[in-house]
């Protein structure tokens, strides 16, 4: 695999966790909301 | 929820797309990719203190605390931004120009830049008592944003810089290959989008932590 396409993945690994964890945290902002 | 699911498709749509389908500069080659992170970077730290700056002016106007929830969240969201521009552009003058940091009249407005908001934080967390510490930060906000079109357009163009200019021409077309610019664009959108929904989030825990406090 070249460098090019590790660098990819690595830039949609790093977004696809910062976009799970703020899927979370608007979740528990919701709870918190509700609450 | 489709709104959260249609911005992550965007973004990484954007990512592969500047790393497989947009070509290269050929004198930049493959750190040509760096500017579909730095550029939008780079522009959303400036709407994020110019809509910290509207706020503060909203907030004196009016008193309502909702207000300084966007200009602080805001202020918090710039310097994030501010800091990834810096250390995308860092990185790439390091392949460019062969040091991480040169002092360039752009390296330098943007470390001000990052002072001057580093600044905001720190006075909003040195004052006691939501209401004063509104007023003090929304003046302070305010002040700061006059600096802000001055370091980023006057300061770089009147002293020699490593940095190129803005994308555009002499007859004002863009210079670039227009993959490249679509790109760059798509991912400024994109970009932008996050911003929005950071600080939606920012702003809702801010009103959270408001009701908490009053109960």
């Amino acid at each position: 695999m070249s460098a090019n396409l590790t660098v990819m993945a690595v830039a949609l690994l790093v977004w696809g966790l910062v976009f799970v964890y703020l899927w979370r945290l608007e979740r528990r902002i919701k709870d918190l909301e509700r609450k | 929820m489709i709104l959260r699911i249609l911005l992550f498709l965007w973004l990484a749509a954007g990512m592969v797309a500047g790393f497989t389908w947009a070509p290269v500069v050929p004198v930049l080659g493959n750190t040509t990719r760096v500017f579909y992170f730095h550029f939008p970077a780079a522009i959303v730290t400036t709407i994020a203190f110019g809509w910290s700056m509207v706020h503060s002016a909203l907030y004196l106007a009016r008193r309502d605390l909702g207000h300084d929830d966007h200009a602080a969240g805001a202020a918090e969201l710039g310097l994030l931004f501010c800091i990834v521009a810096t250390i995308s552009g860092s990185l790439w003058a390091r392949a460019m120009w062969g040091a991480y940091w040169n002092w360039d009249p752009r390296e330098t407005s943007i470390f001000f830049l990052f002072l001057i908001y580093a600044a905001y934080l720190a006075l909003r967390a040195a004052i006691d008592g939501t209401e004063r510490r509104a007023r003090l930060a929304a003046i302070y906000s305010c002040v700061a944003f006059v600096a802000v079109p001055f370091l980023i357009f006057v300061v770089p163009r009147i002293y020699f810089s490593l940095h190129p200019d803005p994308l555009l021409g002499q007859r004002g077309k863009p210079d670039i290959d227009p993959r490249i610019m679509l790109v760059a664009t798509w991912m400024l959108a994109g970009v932008t989008a996050l911003f929005v929904w950071l600080l939606s989030l920012r702003v809702r825990l801010g009103r959270i932590e408001r009701a908490r406090q009053e109960f």
